[in-house]
């Protein structure tokens, strides 16, 4: 055989590139459709369905449907329910979902659109065995603390799960002082300030946020109906809301197949930046809501019955981190001195960054600025955020709390 | 080189009559050579023979004559040869080549006056015989030409010759590799008359009696000129030596007039030898990469797999390499095809009519062959590029007999993923490699084994918890028997497989491996019948056997919880009577009528779930499940399909062509993606999803210049589908044993023009393609949840209207060569949100109708410089480096636009494969 030579190099540089684009469509493509929330449960509560409409991408959020009149029927017999806030529909009692009952969603919208869903029943009643914390490094290389679920059904017809969660965290403003300034005078050239007391604690808070994301997971793969060590949910460890105390309540709902398949089908649809070479077709989702008389009106959302399970955990920082530096605050809190006054030509001038920020309340006091240099005020101050936790939640402990 | 021509031109008076005046012989003798008969016949008789030793060196006797009078003994002694004799009175037996020994002056000898004696036909007597010769008269007129000329002389004359015209058949083959060659244009050199090889490289031809001057040329070739003295039908059998390669080339058909001649619409070659110097990314030489820039052929987009030939969806095309199918052979997400273009001689893109031979998918037949190893020396192909190396060679097995060809490509690691702009491909990995090998044998000049075998994987990992992994395997036996001149027989036997497969393993108690495999084993027995003059027939039989295994899923580790699920096998069998008659009214017209009758059988084990009928096929509209036992039929389709296909010549070298054309396809591939995927999965028809079927209507006009420089064509075309698949948004296709609940079926129509200038020869060359053409589909039903668009016709995933190449190469020198390309097509529909929701605090999007968007507009240009190493003759390897720059413009092509809700926030994003220009060098080397 003849001798091969082989002799190559190579240059290159290969990108591929997936890129955020500002996405516009125009005005006459817009599709307004009613959207449905109803999720009534066996909880002992007046269960509430919310209506909104499908909003435009410069939005701020969905309008709510208001007007409407909302009743659930079940096996014959009529729920009613009022509207309470806006788009919000509360029952007129306490009900409470129970077994092998047919329950019909029914909708009059104020324009006189009729909706009504198929039937459906309660699900089977699965409690949350063992919620519990641990610290692990995720997939993506991050250090934090994972929020797990165990879950059994020794009937095996639950199969289908959806979890939401509740989590409420303390909050200690890192930069707080008992007193605070306030503006005595904002028309140059009186531009004055005082030292006063605060009437109100407002170094600890606490802030209680939902879930936003479909968590969901099935056993039906699995040779029994164990949930076991399922992921609700996972905080970096340098999120600052475990920064003190964290607590977390998980509510476990049991789906029907076809409910917990439209779960499914959204959230495939909406995280489907996954694979880079192939895109989920995606598409209008069927719901179990229709109008009368038009099938090709587009009703967004799936009426269910189901049953829940909460269960709570708490935690300390030290807890899961023990002997580590805090999570950093939620913003990098430095004290600055912004001018009281700020001097023109020929005796002119104007009140300075001082008066204005804290008449538009973005500041608190920190300490005074013994001697000011060039450009500098009286006071050393920080965001109002680094003194006032009130800023991001409410100074009442819930009535859950346990430290 | 000048001609000599010799004619042996005997007058002698007093020929003897009668036989009494012989001796009579005797003789049986079996494979003695001439002058051993000779000699026997000598010492029987009073005779002396005279003659050329080398005229009768080779030639074998063998004959049984008891007392026989002389002459006719040496009739039957001498009849199968081409040796002629004469008996002179003196008892002489002068014995010539070809030539008849002629002892009377012809009638009409001495005027011009063309055989005005009546001819008797069949005369079973000697003494008639003599009356009725037509001897061949050599015509004076000098022949020169620069090409190579050899004199031949075909037949034996025989006195008794009555015909005016005699035929002349053979085999045209290369003289390398000695494998025919088709569509090589023999024709009488000073008239517009010949014919071609068909691809057996066999062919006929009538000629008048006498002199003919006969050019034979094919492209690629050097032509021959061979001067015939016809004396009676005889063979002639030529190899052509193959020319030295034009460099920087850019040829696609390889036969002039082969557009203009045939009758099939809608057919492309492309010849993988000529395709090196077209910039392709990132120095892959990729044949469908290529073939995309043909008309009526587009992809999705850069990393999508698989092709949309006029309309039809990826899985509608049957891709086959030596006739065994492949399902997936692409690698790296469908970036690069996983066809070796080293191993590969030729691909067939039947777009149009497809012949009744083929059968099995809507849309195409891509027919690749791999080439017919060397058979003299070992040889082979090397090239070294950025992501690949591949290695090709061709070695001698049994000299000018058989021969196996390798080769083999892989992947040097994963490196380019982890330079990709892309934080979850960073800690990605992928790898694959392809290998072929082919034997071919020919064991005698009437049998022909062929075997090939291939092998491509593909492994790659998005996420660290999983691995993805496909398959494809195919072997495939060909044998070619010839019956006769006429008749020629193929069997073909195949198997192919296609297999993927996750593996999922994570912390947690759902740690699983999953796989899907497919099998399909071909039969299939083809006779290509050259009836008469006027009917070319193919007929057969062909017989597809169908294992699906649609999914399996097993736990990995003992912590594992997962079920293992195995659903129930398919089995389905495909058989099909064809035959195709390519009638030649005349010249000018002719008309091929094909048909395939195929019948598709759902076999069991299995069961066939029963749903209501007029109702949405759901779990709550199940009736009953039917059991069946294995090779019990579930269901049978049978489906008439047919093709066909005419030509009109208007001139030599102007042609319009007309096809209609009807598929039926019982394997369908699903794939919730808006592009085709490896973790697509096949189904099979059963009594729940229909057979896919197809009509096409094809219309072409086909022009060259007279000399060879320009092809043009204009094709246009009409499709309709029915009972084509789409999905349920939304839907799962893996491990789902009620595929059917997903799966929607409608109808689908599309329509296009293409146009296509070629220019074949000069410094300048390449070609020009444009198609407008578009795709639509329709999923209508009375209930919401198996519509798509409230019912209308929506735009296909696909669907591109305008679509323009420009190919071309420009040749500095013999060793320098320029190429560029480029690619302009409107931007593929895609489903966008028109609008937000919330549900439980979340943001969504609501989508518009199916495909009521488009994305931008696509365009590329790639440059590449070609330099070819020098031609000596002597050296040890002739090497080829091509530097090119793909996406030289930097056009941020998107190639998907998609919405994510981020933190309950929805963020629009588009992602483009190859966003920068990316230059890259390619080694190759050819020994």
């Amino acid at each position: 055989m003849k001798y091969i030579f082989i002799y190559g190099w190579v240059f290159i540089s290969f990108l591929s590139c997936v890129e955020e684009i500002n996405f516009v469509t125009d005005e006459e493509d817009f599709e307004s459709a009613l959207v449905v929330e109803a999720t009534l449960t066996d909880e002992a509560i007046k269960q509430q369905i919310i209506l909104s409409r499908t909003y435009k991408f410069e939005a701020d959020g969905p309008s709510p449907e208001t007007g409407a009149q909302v009743s659930v029927i079940a096996d014959g017999e009529t729920i009613q329910f009022t509207e309470t806030q806006p788009g919000i529909y509360t029952s007129n009692t306490i009900f409470i979902a129970e077994p092998n009952v047919n329950y019909q969603l029914k909708i009059m919208t104020s324009s006189g659109k009729k909706y009504e869903s198929d039937t459906t029943q309660l699900t089977q009643d699965t409690q949350i065995d063992n919620l519990y914390y641990q610290r692990i490094t995720n997939d993506l290389g991050e250090d934090g603390v994972a929020i797990y679920v165990d879950s059994f059904d020794p009937t095996s017809q639950s199969k289908f799960y959806r979890y939401t969660y509740e989590e409420t965290y303390k909050i200690v403003a890192p930069f707080y002082k008992n007193s605070n300034l306030i503006v005595t005078g904002n028309v140059f050239p009186d531009c004055n300030v005082a030292l006063v007391g605060r009437d109100e604690n407002v170094k600890t808070c606490y802030k209680t946020d939902f879930s936003s994301e479909i968590i969901l997971t099935t056993t039906t793969d699995l040779q029994e109906d164990r949930v076991s060590g399922f992921l609700v949910r996972f905080l970096n460890k340098n999120n600052f809301i475990i920064s003190h105390r964290y607590s977390i309540l998980v509510k476990q709902y049991v789906q029907q197949p076809d409910a917990y398949l439209f779960y499914a089908k959204l959230k495939e649809i909406a995280a489907q930046g996954s694979n880079l070479f192939s895109q989920i077709q995606p598409g209008f989702l069927n719901g179990n809501l229709h109008a009368e008389n038009n099938n090709q009106e587009k009703v967004i959302g799936f009426f269910e019955v189901s049953s829940v399970s909460n269960a709570r955990l708490f935690f300390n920082f030290s807890d899961v981190f023990p002997n580590q530096e805090l999570p950093p605050y939620v913003i990098n809190c430095i004290p600055f001195s912004p001018q009281i006054i700020v001097p023109g030509l020929g005796g002119t001038g104007s009140c300075g960054e001082l008066i204005t920020s804290l008449e538009n309340n973005t500041i608190t006091y920190w300490e005074e600025n013994a001697s000011p240099e060039e450009g500098e005020g009286p006071y050393w101050v920080v965001p109002r955020v680094c003194g006032d936790c009130t800023v991001l939640g409410e100074t009442q402990v819930p009535d859950f709390w346990i430290d | 080189m000048k001609i000599i021509c010799l004619c042996v031109f005997l007058l002698c008076s007093g020929f003897a009559t009668a036989q009494e005046n012989f001796p009579k012989v005797s003789l049986q003798v079996t494979e003695k050579s001439i002058p051993e008969v000779i000699t026997m016949l000598e010492d029987q008789t009073s005779y002396t023979f005279y003659y050329i030793d080398s005229w009768i060196q080779e030639e074998k006797i063998t004959a049984n004559i008891t007392n026989t009078f002389l002459p006719e003994a040496l009739d039957a002694i001498f009849s199968n040869t081409s040796l002629n004799y004469y008996l002179s009175p003196d008892k002489k037996v002068i014995l010539t080549k070809n030539t008849l020994i002629y002892d009377s002056l012809p009638e009409g000898f001495f005027n011009d006056e063309q055989e005005k004696t009546t001819v008797q036909k069949e005369a079973d007597d000697t003494s008639n015989k003599q009356s009725n010769f037509n001897p061949v008269f050599l015509n004076a007129s000098p022949i020169s030409t620069t090409i190579e000329t050899t004199t031949i002389s075909i037949g034996k004359a025989r006195k008794d010759a009555l015909q005016k015209t005699a035929t002349i058949s053979g085999y045209i083959k290369d003289k390398k590799n000695n494998t025919p060659i088709e569509d090589v244009s023999i024709k009488l050199s000073d008239k517009n008359y010949g014919t071609t090889t068909n691809e057996q490289g066999y062919f006929e031809l009538t000629l008048p009696i006498g002199l003919n001057s006969l050019v034979i040329k094919s492209l690629g070739y050097a032509p021959k000129k061979y001067n015939v003295l016809l004396y009676n039908d005889g063979q002639l059998s030529v190899f052509l030596k193959e020319q030295v390669e034009n460099l920087g080339e850019v040829v696609i058909n390889t036969n002039k007039d082969k557009n203009i001649k045939t009758e099939i619409t809608g057919t492309v070659d492309v010849d993988v030898k000529k395709i090196k110097n077209i910039p392709l990314v990132l120095g892959e030489r990729d044949i469908f990469k290529v073939a995309a820039t043909l008309p009526g052929i587009t992809t999705a987009g850069e990393g999508s797999s698989g092709f949309n030939i006029r309309g039809g969806k990826t899985d509608q095309n049957l891709i086959l390499l030596d006739g065994g199918v492949l399902y997936n052979p692409v690698h790296f997400f469908g970036i690069f095809s996983a066809i070796n273009p080293f191993t590969t001689s030729k691909v067939t893109i039947y777009k149009g009519n497809i012949p009744s031979e083929f059968g099995g998918r809507l849309s195409s037949v891509i027919d690749i062959e791999t080439k017919n190893g060397n058979t003299k020396k070992l040889s082979g192909e090397a090239s070294i590029g950025p992501v690949t190396g591949n290695v090709s060679i061709e070695i001698p097995i049994s000299k000018e007999k058989s021969s196996v060809v390798i080769g083999a490509r892989s992947t040097y690691s994963d490196w380019i993923l982890k330079a990709l702009d892309n934080e979850e491909l960073k800690n990605s990995t992928a790898n694959y490699y392809d290998i072929v090998a082919k034997y071919h044998s020919k064991i005698n000049e009437d049998n022909t084994l062929e075997a090939t075998a291939y092998h491509s994987k593909d492994k790659f990992s998005i996420t660290s918890d999983s691995i993805f992994g496909y398959t494809n395997s195919m072997a495939s036996v060909n044998w070619t028997h010839t019956f006769n001149e006429k008749i020629k027989g193929k069997l073909l036997v195949s198997n192919s497989q296609y297999a993927f497969s996750i593996d999922f393993d994570q912390t947690g108690n759902r740690d699983f491996s999953l796989g899907y495999k497919n099998n399909e084993t071909h039969l299939k027995y083809i006779l290509k019948h050259d009836f008469s003059n006027n009917h070319f027939l193919t007929y057969g039989v062909s017989e597809k056997l169908y294992v699906i295994n649609p999914g399996k899923i097993k736990p990995v580790g003992t912590e594992s919880l997962i079920t293992p699920v195995t659903i129930d096998k398919e089995r389905g069998l495909e058989s099909a009577l064809f035959i195709s008659d390519k009638i030649t009214v005349n010249k000018k017209l002719i008309l091929n009528l094909g048909l395939r009758v195929s019948n598709y059988l759902a076999l069991g084990a299995g069961q066939e779930r029963i749903y209501a009928t007029g109702l949405p096929k759901n779990e709550n509209t199940l009736v009953a499940v039917k059991q069946y036992d294995a090779n019990e039929v579930i269901q049978s389709y049978l489906n008439p399909e047919v093709r066909i296909s005419t030509r009109y010549l208007l001139k030599n070298n102007l042609s319009i062509k007309a096809g209609f054309n009807t598929t039926a396809q019982y394997i369908h591939a699903l794939s919730n993606n808006t592009t085709a995927s490896p973790t697509d999965t096949w189904k099979l028809s059963d009594s729940n999803i229909k057979p896919q079927k197809a009509t096409q209507y094809a219309l072409g006009i086909y022009k060259n210049d007279t000399e060879g420089m320009y092809e043009l064509s204009l094709e246009g075309f009409y499709k309709r589908f029915k009972d084509v698949l789409d999905y349920k948004t939304g839907s799962q296709f893996l491990l789902n044993e009620t595929l059917e609940t997903e799966v929607i079926q409608g109808v689908g129509k599309s329509y296009g023009i293409e146009f296509l200038i070629k220019k074949l020869k000069g410094r300048l060359n390449g070609w020009v393609s444009y198609t407008y053409s578009r795709a639509f589909f329709k999923m209508d039903s009375p209930f919401a949840e198996e519509t798509i668009n409230n019912g209308a016709y929506f735009p296909a995933n696909f669907d591109k209207p305008h679509n323009l190449n420009f190919i071309t190469n420009f040749k500095i020198t013999e060793r320098f060569s320029f190429s560029g390309n480029f690619i302009y097509q409107t931007g593929r529909p895609v489903t966008v949100p028109i609008g937000n929701f919330t549900i439980n605090n979340s943001e969504f999007v609501l989508y518009s109708d199916r495909n009521a968007f488009r994305i931008p507009d696509y365009y590329r240009l790639d440059l590449s410089f070609n330099i070819e190493g020098t031609h000596k003759i002597k050296k040890l390897a002739h090497s080829f480096w091509n530097i090119s720059v793909y996406n030289v413009l930097g056009r941020n092509n998107p190639y998907s636009v998609f919405f994510v809700t981020e933190n309950g926030e929805v963020k629009a994003y588009q992602s483009a494969i190859f966003a920068i220009p990316v230059p890259t060098i390619s080694y190759n080397l050819k020994f």
